[in-house]
Parts: C-alpha cells; structure tokens; sequence
C-alpha cells in the first residue's frame, strides 16, 4: 500500500511539474537520468524479432530526439522464451536504469514454467501497441467472407491453424468461436511458416497470422483475410471487419510494452512515461507501427499492471479449461 | 532470354566497389561462423543484423547472404579436423570426413569439400535462377501429411546408420526419439519432463548434442586410448606436402555424386523446415546405398564426404526459393533474412521478386559471385587450418573442449544446453568405446519430433483418418518416391556388391 502511495505522489509530483516548464528540465535531469549512468536496456530475445526490433525503434527516436542524456546499451539477453532476459531484469531491484520491452511470451511464459517472477511484479512504464491476428483463408476457398465463415463452420468440422498453444494464436480463435457459436479443431504448428504452407497447400482450412507476416500472401491474392482481432484495422487491411465490430468482441492482445525492474523509484516511472509520451508523438513511431502492423494501444503506468493481471487470468483461464497449464 | 536479361540486370546491380566489398566481408564472416562449433549461420546472420540497419539495402542483403552460405563452406572444416560439427548441416561430413582425415588425407578432404561446396551452391544458384517459379509450386504443395512422409523417408537413413551391431544402433536411435519428446507438446501445450525449467521449453536442441557427442566424445576416446602420450603425434595424419591435392581418382570417383548431391540438395532445401541438414543427411546415405564401396563408408570415403557437402550448399540455395517467391522462411537462417527484409520495410511474398526486381536478382547475381569468392577463400585458408592439427594432442585437446563449450553457449547463451553438451560428451565416449552409433541418436533426436508434430497435425486435420495420405497428390507421390528407393537401392547396392565380391553383410 505504501508503495502505491509514493508512486500516486510521484506522479502528481511529475504531472506537476513538467507542465510548469522547460526551464526545469535542467534541474530535472540532474535528478533522473543522470547523463553520466548507461542505461542497461535488456531485449529478452535474438535480433531480429520482435522484440528486438521494437526495443531499437524506441532506441533510435530517443538517440534522434535527445530525450535520453546519457548512453544506452541495449543488450540481447535470449532464452528460456524469455525466461533470462527478463530473470536478469527481475535482479536489479529497485535499479532506474535497467529497462526492457515486453512481448507475449512476457504473458506467457510465467504460465509455462517456474520463473521466479511473474509480469506484475516488474514496475509498469507503457503499454504501447498490441499484435493483433488476422483470420485468413486460402483465397481458392468458397468462403468469401466471415459471416459464410462462421455459418460454415457451424455446419461443417472445420480446422484452424496457428502457432502454438501457449499462445494468442489459440486463445483469440477459442474465445471468437465461443462466442460466435461455432467448434473447430485447432492445430499447432511450430513457425508461421510451415502454418503458412499448409494453408496454401489446402491442409488447413483457415489459420489465425500476425498480419506483417502474412501481408504479402493477401496482397497477391493467395490468401482471403475475415477479420481482425484487434480494435482498429491497420491500412494494409481496409475493408476487413473486427471482431469487435461483428459484436464478438474479446479483448485479449498481446501486450508489447516497457517496464523497469520491480521497485524501480517512482522518479524514474514518471519520467519514462513522460518521455514514452514524447516518442509515441514522433512520425518515426507512427512508421514502426505502420511497418509491423500493430495496433497503436496507449496505457501508462499503474493501469499497465492492471491490463497485464487481467490479460494473464485471461490467458490462464483459457489454458486451464483444455488442460494446457495446471 | 527473360531470364538473362534479368540476371544481367541483377549482375549490373551487384557489381560495384562497395557491394563486392560487402559480399567479401559476408564471406569471410560466414566461413568464420561456420567454423566455431555450434555458431551456425543463423547465430551469425543475428549478430550481424543490427550492423545492417544503416546500410543501402543491396548492400545489405548481399552480405548476410554471403554469410548464410559462406558458413556451409566453414562449417565443415572441424568436422573433418576435429569430428566437432561446427554446424547442424555439416553434421553428416563427420561421418567420413574424420576418418579421411585420419587416414593422411586431410589436405585432400578439405580442397574437396570446397569443391563440393562450390558445385553444389552453383548449381544450387543456377537452378533459382532458371526453375524459381516452378520450384514455387513445390514448396506451397506441402502441408502436414507430406512434412511426415518427408521425415519417414529420412528416417530411411536411420537404417544406413546403424549399421553392422544392429541391436546398438537400434538403441542408440531409441535413445534420440526419447530425448526428442523433452519439450512442451505443441497440440496440448503440455511440458513433457521440462521439470519447470524454462530452458526446457523448446526442448532439447540437437546441436549441444552433436557437438558433444561427436566432438568430446571423440576427444575423450582419443584420451582414452593414449594419444596424449605420443607427444608431437596426432591423431590427424598430415606431412607430406604433395598430399594437399586431391588425386584424379577423387575427382573421378566422385563426380555423379556430385550432381546427385546438389540435386537432391536444391529439393529438400526448397521445402519449407526441411533444410540443409535432413539434405546432407539424405544424401549421405543415398550415395552409400549406391556406392561400389559401401563397405568403406564411415571409414574415409571421399564420396561420403561430397554426398552431403554439395546437398548442404545446395539446400542453403534451394531455401532461397520460398524466401523469394513466397516470402516464407525455409529455415532459421531465412527467417532471420525475412526479419530484415521487413525492417527495411520490404514487404515479402508472390509479388516480392516483380516488385524489387533490383533486389532479387542483385542478390541472386550475387550468389554467384559469393561462391566464386568462398572457393578462392576457401582454398587459399586450407593450409592454415591444416596447421592446427600439427599441434600435439595435449595441446589442442584442452583447447577443443574450450571451443566446444564456447560454441554450444553462444547459440542461445544456455548453461542447461552447455551442461547437456558435456552429459552428451560422456555419453558419447561409452558409445564410441562399445560400438553403439552417435550420427543414428542425432538423426533420431532431428526427425523424431519433426515426424510426431507432422502425424498428430495430419490426423488433427483428417479427423483421424489415415486416408489423407493418399487423397493429397503431393503426398501420393513422396509414398512412390519412397517405396521405389525401398526397391532400388538393395537392388543397386547388391549390383554393386557382386561386382566389387564382397559379401552382402552391410555396415560400418
């Protein structure tokens, strides 16, 4: 509770003063960040993922715009699904300048295995975009849109891929079926890729993608999108309806956000989100959402905790019920 | 002409200062890559990426191409030298490669894995060039019930492997599908004995394995039998100077296999997940059922040796395929070229290769010029890494440990997967020392997951039914391909065992 407190004051504090003025900037920064500390910038996976292309775009517009003062080492730290790099973060208690990015397995992985901690203990800066799945179909298919789909599925077995099942691929499929009130039989691939094969060969009826993945297939017209998951449809997919806007609405994404390590002073919060307001202002920010297709979803703070407590019962709610997780 | 016309295009794209300088870096990083015991391209390509951003595109692309198949040349000179694959598709050239060695022919060993390299990436290349949108088709004919007729077929291998002590091959291989069940069961989600453990999650990845088994375990075995003791004496034999060359009976010898290999290496390669390493493998044990001296096989065959070279150069090109007209990944080193593709906010797929004609065939021209270089490279840095086995045993030993567990860490920085290195090591030392077979557990621990994902997908999708198997056209075929090899190749080998007067027993 204590804590609470002092970080409800540390955001008035900084709600108050930064509007006050530029001219406290300087007086702000010898605070919090000194120019002299590097900021440890942990990215829990490989190159060229996700993660780690996120955690470079906010690098480059924090190093073009200046907002940061003082040097930022960003340091890949894979494995164990992200189980290291965020273990790592997880040690530096109450440190302010130790940083990472979140994604999925963020959710998910706790979940699966024995990590010493959980995604609500690390201290929440931003909730910044989510991926969302596209639902598509292989573009010989007779189904032309969703409500064919749905009606089809209703009457037919029908078979849905996606990667995992420890994983928003199986979770957004199964709560859209429920509640539009159909079955279907998911099958788990290990790689967007081989998911994708299978679709184009006609093994799979449909299959839930990430829609940066599978843009190029439904550019060419080899494959039909149905519907979005997400609450805005990205340009590349106008003309796609949401679930939401079917009326099936169900609110589960995966979170690609910022944290600090847990306990991290309420100083260092306050400024990260201040400066993560900043960034998502930027046309550079606007290009790395555009390019990856992602759903712009802006959370800070204390609410950020909330939304990954809610999206982690979600998520092990529905594991649980077909016996996934324990 | 289309074709040429597009080729000279890209060959005009490629062709300037900076970009040949880039592709020359991308070479040398590669072979370098490929040499260190489980960094693979992949591992490579990762690293380099960020290096990348700034670049000009072309540029770019041509290098971490180079790199991808510039450590299929690299990744087989420990492999020869040393029994320690420094990557998983150069797994199979331990198999004869060591024993070349062995026996005095290192030099030529490694002027003809460069060679095979070379063949098999050439026509590897030329074969993209001329067949891409055909070989198209291919790869988006295959769903699930044709990855586990894929994966049957390469456990065909597993009966080549095994060899004369049948019963401990046997073993051996039960042993690699029971640690290819470690892992969480992608249908239910499920750990399978991951005890908690978050590395544990993607089960247990065969290249710690390898590495120890074949690496440490040989060393431990060289130990073992005194080799330490014979002060300068190596294990390796290598002097003489004009035993560098590879004789005319080498090149002779081994000149169908060849094309069988950078054929049947293209195919594999343009499925999606099959890749170089089920190619090299395959083409091992094709060549060894088709060989005059079958029984020589695992004892220093040259064509054993080029079998899986040329497959495993040929498959990195075949990989391309998918890459290029699909915008799918046929591997993890593809993947990580897809990942910076779409950083540069290309987007790939069908229209990929019309849209950035530049792009695709500047990077096709350039395979060319890369396996031209990797050749030159290649034959220019043998004599050094010849060098290393001049170093006495005692010495090189500790050094290869240290080198085996550096590389194992650095693919995913896992002390779990180090510490299995060292457990498979030890393992690998019992095996060796009582016959059973290392290269049949590895190939068990590869394709038995492949297989059980690919069934329980196949029967998920058919409700159950096994009819799928024939009703799909694709898959109708890989059964015929399948059954006529069964029927083939005894027959083929019996010609050749008559012919040669041995007696049919088969085995290593």
């Amino acid at each position: 509770m204590e804590f609470t407190t002092t970080f409800k004051a540390g955001v008035l504090a900084a709600a108050v003063a930064l509007p006050l003025g530029i001219a406290n900037d300087a007086a702000a920064q010898a605070a919090y960040p000194s120019a002299d500390e590097t900021l440890d910038w942990t990215i829990a996976f490989g190159p060229g993922g996700g993660n780690d292309i996120m955690a470079r775009s906010i690098i480059s517009i924090l190093e073009k715009y200046d907002l940061y003062p003082g040097e930022i080492q960003p340091e890949n730290r894979a494995g164990g699904s992200g189980a290291v790099g965020w273990g790592y973060l997880y040690g530096q208690n109450g440190n302010p300048y130790g940083i990472s990015t979140t994604s999925g397995s963020f959710v998910t992985t706790p979940l699966q295995a024995d990590t010493p901690w959980q995604p609500e203990d690390f201290t929440p800066v931003a909730l910044l975009a989510t991926d969302d799945l596209v639902l598509v179909v292989n573009s010989e298919s007779e189904i032309q849109n969703i409500e064919e789909f749905i009606a089809h599925a209703k009457e037919n077995p029908i078979n849905i891929g996606g990667t995992g099942t420890v994983n928003v691929d199986f979770i957004v499929p199964t709560l859209f079926a429920q509640k539009a009130g159909f079955e279907f039989d998911y099958v788990s691939f290990n790689s967007m890729s081989e998911q994708t094969t299978a679709l184009l060969s006609k093994a799979l009826d449909a299959m839930v993608g990430n829609p940066g993945e599978i843009l190029g297939l439904i550019d060419s017209g080899d494959l039909r999108p149905l519907v979005f998951s997400g609450q805005n449809v990205p340009a590349a997919l106008e003309g796609v309806p949401t679930m939401g806007e079917l009326g099936y609405d169900i609110g589960v994404s995966m979170p690609r956000g910022l944290i600090l390590p847990p306990d991290a002073p309420a100083e260092a919060q306050a400024w990260w989100i201040e400066t993560m307001k900043k960034v998502v202002e930027t046309p550079e920010w606007d290009e790395y959402i555009a390019s990856n297709t992602l759903t712009p979803t802006v959370i800070y703070g204390e609410d950020f905790r909330t939304f990954l407590v809610n999206t982690k019962n979600g998520f092990g709610e529905v594991l649980r019920s077909i016996g996934a997780i324990k | 002409m289309d074709i040429f016309s597009d080729l000279v295009m890209g060959l005009t794209v490629a062709v300037s200062p900076i970009n040949i300088v880039y592709l020359l870096i991308g070479a040398m990083v590669g072979m370098i890559v490929g040499v260190i015991p489980g960094f693979g391209p992949s591992a490579g390509l990762a690293i380099l990426l960020p290096v990348t951003f700034g670049m000009d595109p072309i540029g770019a692309i041509m290098m971490l191409a180079a790199i991808y198949y510039g450590a299929m040349y690299g990744g087989t000179i420990t492999s020869i030298l040393l029994n320690t694959p420094g990557e998983s598709a150069t797994v199979a050239s331990t198999f004869d490669g060591f024993p070349l060695a062995k026996n005095g022919r290192a030099g030529p060993a490694l002027v003809m894995q460069a060679a095979a390299s070379f063949v098999g990436g050439t026509v590897g290349v030329i074969l993209i060039t001329v067949l891409a949108p055909l070989f198209a088709q291919v790869s988006r004919s295959f769903g699930p019930p044709e990855y586990f007729l894929l994966a049957l077929m390469g456990m065909l291998t597993l009966i080549v492997m095994i060899g004369a002590h049948w019963k401990l091959g046997v073993i051996s291989a039960l042993i690699g599908f029971a640690l290819g069940t470690v892992g969480v069961d992608l249908e239910t989600g499920q750990g399978r004995y991951t005890f908690g453990s978050a590395e544990l999650i993607g089960g247990i990845y065969f290249i710690p394995i390898a590495i120890g088994l074949f690496g440490l375990g040989e060393l431990f075995y060289a130990f073992y039998s005194g080799l330490h003791r014979t002060g300068t004496g190596t294990i390796v034999q290598y002097d003489k100077e004009e035993r560098f060359w590879p004789t005319a009976q080498d090149w002779i010898s081994t000149r169908m296999t060849m094309v069988r290999g950078s054929i049947l290496g293209f195919v594999v390669g343009v499925i999606p997940g099959a890749g170089a390493t089920i190619a090299s493998l395959m083409a091992y044990s094709t060549e060894r059922s088709l060989s005059k001296n079958r029984d020589n096989f695992g004892k220093g065959e040259m064509a054993g040796l080029v079998a899986p070279e040329t497959a495993n150069n040929a498959a990195s090109s075949g990989a391309m395929i998918p890459l290029l007209t699909l915008g799918i990944p046929g591997s993890a080193s593809t993947a990580v070229l897809l990942a910076a593709f779409l950083l540069w906010g290309l987007r790939p797929g069908p229209l990929f290769m019309e849209q950035n004609p530049e792009l695709a065939w500047g990077l096709i021209a350039s395979m060319y010029l890369g396996n031209m270089a990797l050749l030159a490279i290649s034959i220019f840095a043998i004599p050094l890494f010849v060098q290393i086995i001049k170093v006495p045993y005692r010495v090189l030993g500790p050094c290869i440990v240290v080198i085996c567990a550096l590389g194992t860490f650095s693919v995913h920085a896992s002390f779990v997967e180090t510490y299995l290195m060292f457990a498979a090591g030890i393992v690998g030392f019992f095996m060796r020392l009582y016959g059973f077979s290392p290269a049949a557990l590895v190939l068990a621990l590869v394709l038995g997951p492949l297989a059980e994902e690919a069934l329980r997908q196949t029967l998920t999708i058919s409700r159950g039914s096994f009819m799928i198997f024939v009703e799909r056209t694709p898959s109708l075929w890989i059964i015929g391909i399948t059954i006529a090899l069964l029927l083939l190749l005894p027959m083929l080998g019996r010609v050749g065992n008559t012919s040669a007067g041995v007696a049919e027993k088969a085995g290593s």
